[in-house]
């Protein structure tokens, strides 16, 4: 039914989309906004606090690519999308990007019309246990009960891999995260099952998040990041390049605060990274400065991470996949030359 | 002659009443009269007891005995019981969604507004009373978009996106009624005419947007609608369930006023004929007025009833109170599990603002005596 229903969208929108309509940039420049697709709430991703303002890892996207294209971080007009409408938001071209925790799937890739641009974060299904359980690895933990959230993908992913370790366990399903919490809180189950940065989200709420640990097993993968609709290359360039650049800041050391300094006096690699020399910007259609404004107002990967859901924020995730490859996470960015 | 007899009139003086028996009045007479009469109502009520001793204390004791109330972040909330912080920081957002601080007063002004013709729509003289107040409610959703929006009246231009919470809510609410009244009003004038074109195409939208749930017709609006306008158009989202309201509750409505119209004696009708009146005149001057009366209501009714659907919007990302209920929850500064003072607090508004309607639904009926005894 899902299948038929998406393929159904998806055929509607590929008929739209051939009629197409590049210049998603023309647009932009012209409304002076960036219209971004985000969730309607996660922790560290995309979520609102009491004076309205958005902030995350997903938000930050938005912010780069408003910065690189409108020079100002903060012209990104905000869509709360709910998961079911998120690609015709898209498509339809309500939205210029959607930077909204999807996952990149092939399915998704081929079939809907869009383009990933990019992964944002490297997430997939892990397990949280009571530290009392003095459990270190999922493999111990046969015979036990799982609380899961009702009717997602973690559920086949759990299914699948304990199938394949051949693993004893028992699924207890909630319907709603609160619930999956308060199960396992009250012990209903031995573990907790969920999307890595949910774990976290989730610890959080516990009476004692001391007592609880993250697993280091992650048993599918689910890489977030950015989407734009197919037939406009340009645009997915400007996305796919303004994630890129926050990724090469980092690799290169360029902060938000070093910026100015990298861009008179850094090794020539800051220099093209930041308009100082060669037609980086030209060849996107921006000006010369977009990465020096995405580093400047939004800050390169690894502040972006460590404000949103690392370090500095409630969340304590670490980086994990999710560290640049030199320092033994798979964060890569192209060569910027 | 004078007369000569004088008596006293003799005066018939009651002896003083007596005090009824004391078992028959007093509280000790009425709890044994309403709740230990028999042996079933007995035990009935020492569960009832039971159960409430049971339930009450804890739940007074989470609400109000040890539960926080100031603070300013969730650092506050270290009690067990309820954390009041977190509804207060949120307050803004719960009632007035991001709609900019300095405008806030816009909002205000529109939820005065809509109080104020509604009240103008009761207390106005009767004979100018319809005359007044159905051109100002037909006006009001229309001044309240301008006043919110900004463009038209020369304020700031405000964006769909920024208009949530419980105002929302509450505007959305009264702009689909009002809207829907006058069509509602056609379809059933459609449904019992004699054109049979007239009539087929008003049951097939009747039928449709009454036998369709109000959640697909929401995902209809949200998810199919945009499909099917040209790319470059977009009609904003609000607006788009705004139409999909509007159709839902014509629908709901137009079958209130059939209700109406088959409760008007047919010598109205043969009367106002026989005066010689045209369709529209018989309709406008002498059936309208007493169908609005009769349905009164369950107009009323109807309108409770797509005032709490309005929560439905949250399913497709509108920011109205509860998806900026669940949006607060997920703000990983308040992760600290507040989901049942937030419910709870969401749930008591509505039950204030419902109960509200019920009481003055039922007041009207008392004054427009709808029970048409006469």
């Amino acid at each position: 039914m899902i299948k038929l229903s998406s393929l159904i969208v998806g055929g509607l929108a590929a008929g739209l989309t051939l009629g197409a309509q590049a210049g998603t940039l023309d647009d932009v420049k012209k409304r002076g906004t960036l219209s971004c697709g985000v969730s309607t709430g996660l922790a560290g991703f995309s979520q609102k606090d009491e004076k309205g303002k958005w902030s995350g890892l997903d938000v930050d996207v938005c912010r780069a690519v408003a910065a690189a294209v409108l020079g100002d971080a903060n012209k990104v007009q905000y869509k709360p999308l709910t998961a079911k409408e998120r690609f015709t938001a898209l498509q339809s071209g309500e939205i210029d990007v959607l930077s909204r925790n999807t996952t990149w799937t092939h399915t998704r890739d081929t079939s809907l019309g869009l383009n990933f641009a990019g992964v944002v974060y490297y997430d997939g299904t892990g397990f949280m246990v009571s530290k009392k359980l003095g459990v270190k690895s999922a493999k111990e933990l046969d015979g036990a009960n799982a609380c899961i959230q009702a009717g997602t993908s973690t559920e086949l992913a759990i299914s699948d891999y304990f199938r394949e370790n051949k693993i004893k366990y028992k699924p207890v399903t909630f319907d709603t995260s609160d619930q999956t919490r308060a199960g396992f809180e009250s012990g209903r189950c031995d573990f907790l099952t969920s999307d890595q940065s949910q774990l976290y989200a989730l610890r959080i709420g516990l009476k004692d998040p001391k007592g609880a640990i993250v697993l280091p097993e992650v048993i599918s993968k689910e890489p977030l990041g950015p989407v734009v609709r197919q037939g406009d290359d340009q645009w997915f360039n400007i996305v796919k390049w303004s994630l890129s650049a926050m990724i090469e800041g980092e690799e290169q050391g360029v902060t938000s605060s070093n910026v100015a300094d990298k861009l008179a006096n850094g090794k020539p690699g800051n220099k093209r990274l930041l308009g100082g020399e060669g037609e980086l910007g030209k060849n996107l259609g921006l000006n010369p400065d977009w990465a020096y404004q995405v580093i400047k107002q939004v800050g390169n990967y690894s502040e972006s991470f460590e404000r949103n859901v690392g370090s500095g924020s409630p969340l304590k995730i670490s980086r994990g996949l999710n560290a640049l490859w030199k320092d033994g996470g798979i964060l890569y960015s192209p060569a910027m030359r | 002659m004078a007369n000569t007899f004088k008596t006293d009139p003799i005066e018939f003086k009651p002896a003083a009443a007596q005090p009824a028996p004391s078992s028959t009045v007093g509280p000790v007479a009425w709890i044994k009269e309403n709740l230990f009469s028999s042996i079933p109502n007995s035990v009935v009520t020492i569960l009832v007891i039971l159960g409430l001793l049971n339930v009450v204390p804890g739940v007074i004791d989470w609400m109000f005995i040890s539960s926080t109330w100031s603070g300013a972040s969730q650092d506050a909330c270290v009690s067990d019981g309820a954390c009041w912080v977190f509804i207060q920081a949120w307050s803004q957002q719960f009632f007035y969604g991001s709609y900019p601080s300095d405008g806030l007063w816009r909002v205000n002004l529109s939820l005065i507004l809509l109080f104020v013709v509604i009240v103008l729509s009761f207390t106005l003289p009767a004979n100018i009373r319809l005359k007044v107040s159905v051109p100002l409610f037909l006006v009001l959703p229309f001044v309240c978009i301008a006043i919110l929006d900004g463009r038209l009246v020369g304020l700031d231009y405000v964006n769909t996106d920024f208009w949530g919470g419980f105002s929302l809510n509450v505007l959305m609410a009264a702009a689909a009624i009002i809207v829907a009244f006058p069509f509602s009003f056609l379809w059933a004038l459609g449904r019992r005419s004699d054109m049979p074109l007239a009539r087929s195409i008003s049951v097939v939208f009747i039928e449709f947007f009454r036998g369709v749930p109000v959640l697909a017709l929401f995902f209809m609006g949200s998810v199919m609608l945009p499909l099917f306008f040209a790319e470059g158009t977009n009609v904003d989202k609000l607006v788009r369930v705004w139409i999909v309201l509007i159709f839902f509750m014509s629908g709901y409505m137009a079958e209130v006023f059939r209700g109406g119209f088959q409760a008007i004696p047919s010598g109205q009708y043969e009367a106002a004929d026989s005066i010689g009146l045209g369709y529209w005149q018989k309709t406008l001057l002498i059936i309208l007025p007493q169908v609005i009366k009769v349905s009164m209501p369950n107009i009323l009714a109807t309108f409770v009833m797509l005032f709490k659907n309005t929560v439905f919007l949250l399913i497709i990302g509108i920011p109205e109170v509860l998806q900026t209920l669940l949006t607060a929850l997920s703000n990983s500064n308040w992760l600290g599990g507040h989901a049942v003072e937030g419910y709870v607090f969401v749930g008591v508004i509505f039950w204030l603002c419902c109960f509200g309607m019920s009481m003055l639904a039922s007041s009207i009926e008392k004054k427009l005596d709808t029970s048409h005894r006469n």
